[in-house]
């Protein structure tokens, strides 16, 4: 995947770096909150495009709690938007709360099916 | 008679050679049984034996979902992984359950064995449990284990007379209810509690004790070295119990003792069992004269490390048959406490000592014949097992016979229960 939640990224990289991740923090905060999706209640997991084969076998991973609780947060939205304005603030989504769910679901599916590619067509060589 | 003699010679000294089996403790306490085989036989195999049958279990059904977790994803590599790797070896990797034992097989080609072992311990040191591969893997295996028992009398009926037999311990299921009480964490705990290192043993064939103790002291260093959890010894109750089912209309009737299995109680079953050594051709059996037409009867003697059963299931079109072919099958072990003739008695230990020598040369054979001895530390060497038929004579099977008769009687009935007997019916 070039775009999307499973593109290259230097997170890891800005995370291990204390001094990095001190300047990056508030600004990558900046940036999530400017982006609004946490006024109507969403995580960030909840915009992951879905429509594709390994993201469906991802979601089937989810615990029978957190396949609610993304259902409901996915309503509450619908209807905020119905209605053309975020929700109270209260119900906004905290920094904390928006941890990636379902990001890990999906990199083992992917992981998985360049397995099968890779056992599909492998080269054995008899020495 | 002479003949005989020079033959049986010849047979004992044969068996001396192919069995010898030498068990030693491996660094880290794991039991480790090189089985000797032919050198010319080109398969070998190896089994990894874990204290962890469902006597040992701690939710109903949880040793048989640990069972059907094996070769899912470890550390080392994932479920596919396990498959194809293997496909290239071109082994055949195979998981069992017993009362007593969890046995992780592979079956290989010669000069294989290290990659197999370290499939089958990357099982017990770093199986992942992961929440999808249950739910999409292992929680249908389990279903279909509990539909397949469900759907056939033999299995029910020998279920139900385990559990009225030993009640706890041995008389625990090896299939899980229909409606398992278990989770993912039970399966794990389980799983950490039973593999440790003085809870395993590995028994291989076609491979050198030496390489094999050093290819396990390896392979198995990181399992935990906790003690296993334990079994309070077997007490044999006996009763009747009947159930409603469909299929053939079954009954097992059976006895049972504690302690170490003994060599007349597999002379008694073979006693009873009615099956002829000639297909197409009626047994000699006491019973095999006397069955009624449309019934059917399978001796069942099973060995376990501190109690067996021994008894007979006869299954049959009508209850009716059943009735008549139960009355044959008790009048026959009556029979055999009063005493029962040297000829039957010498074809009976004959049959038997056969049935344990034909097994033992099988992989699943050889597992069955020594696993609870290495545990116990007492000799496993098959040929001692096959030499404790020569001391079976008339006087000792009769008096081991009346003392199984002696105890409460395991009675099951399957299927229809209007017409199907009651034990005081057919005279037990």
């Amino acid at each position: 995947m070039v775009f999307g939640p499973l593109s290259v990224s230097l997170a890891p990289y800005i995370q291990s770096s204390k001094t990095l991740s001190k300047w990056v923090t508030p600004v990558a905060n900046w940036y999530a909150n400017a982006s609004r999706y946490r006024q109507y209640g969403f995580k960030y997991d909840d915009l992951v495009m879905e429509e594709t084969p390994s993201v469906q076998r991802a979601l089937d991973r989810l615990t029978l709690r957190e396949t609610y609780d993304r259902a409901y947060r996915l309503k509450r939205a619908s209807q905020a938007s119905v209605l053309h304005k975020p929700l109270e603030k209260d119900q906004w989504t905290k920094s904390e709360e928006d941890v990636r769910y379902l990001t890990p679901h999906i990199s083992n599916v992917v992981a998985e099916d360049a397995e099968r590619q890779k056992w599909d067509t492998i080269l054995v060589k008899k020495n | 008679m002479f003949t005989a003699a020079r033959v049986s010679a010849a047979r004992t000294a044969a068996g001396k050679r192919s069995f010898a089996t030498a068990v030693t403790e491996a660094a880290n306490g794991v039991k480790v049984a090189a089985v000797e085989k032919a050198s010319s036989a080109p398969t070998a195999s190896l089994t990894v034996l874990v204290k962890a049958g469902s006597r040992f279990e701690s939710k109903e059904g949880v040793a048989n979902a640990l069972k059907n977790f094996a070769f899912k994803s470890t550390a080392k590599r994932t479920a596919l992984g396990t498959v194809r790797e293997s496909d290239l070896y071109g082994g055949v990797l195979s998981s069992s359950l017993g009362r007593e034992h969890l046995a992780l097989s592979a079956e290989f080609l010669k000069g294989d064995e290290a990659y197999f072992l370290d499939v089958l311990a990357s099982f017990i040191t770093s199986a992942k449990f992961t929440r999808h591969e249950f739910s999409e893997y292992v929680a249908p295996v389990i279903e279909s284990d509990t539909a397949a028992a469900a759907a056939s009398p033999a299995i029910q009926a020998i279920e139900l007379a385990h559990n009225i037999a030993f009640r706890q311990g041995l008389g625990a299921s090896l299939y899980p209810p229909s409606h398992p009480n278990f989770g993912l964490s039970d399966i794990q705990d389980y799983a950490h509690s039973v593999f440790t290192q003085g809870n395993i043993a590995v028994i291989g064939t076609g491979i050198e004790q030496a390489k094999l103790a050093e290819l396990v002291s390896k392979a198995f260093a990181q399992a935990s070295s906790a003690a296993g959890p334990t079994s309070p010894a077997s007490k044999y109750f006996g009763g009747e119990n009947r159930v409603a089912g469909n299929g053939p209309q079954t009954a097992f009737i059976g006895f049972g003792t504690t302690g170490a299995p003994s060599a007349e109680a597999a002379a008694l079953a073979a006693y009873l069992s009615p099956a002829p050594s000639v297909k197409w051709s009626q047994g000699v059996s006491p019973i095999a004269a006397a069955l009624p037409q449309g019934s059917s009867v399978q001796s069942v003697y099973l060995p376990y490390s501190d109690a067996s059963l021994v008894g007979v299931l006869v299954q049959g079109h009508s209850a009716a048959a059943v009735k008549e072919a139960g009355k044959v099958v008790v009048d026959a072990v009556k029979k055999a406490a009063a005493g029962a003739s040297a000829e039957e008695v010498a074809t009976a230990v004959a049959k038997a000592k056969f049935a344990a020598a034909s097994a033992a040369d099988a992989r699943a054979g050889i597992v069955d014949a020594i696993g609870a001895k290495i545990f116990s530390g007492s000799d496993a060497s098959i040929a001692s097992a096959l030499a404790a038929f020569d001391a079976v004579d008339a006087s000792a099977f009769s008096k081991a016979a009346s003392s199984l008769i002696a105890s409460k009687p395991t009675y099951v009935a399957v299927g229809d229960l209007g017409a199907l007997p009651y034990a005081d019916e057919l005279g037990l």
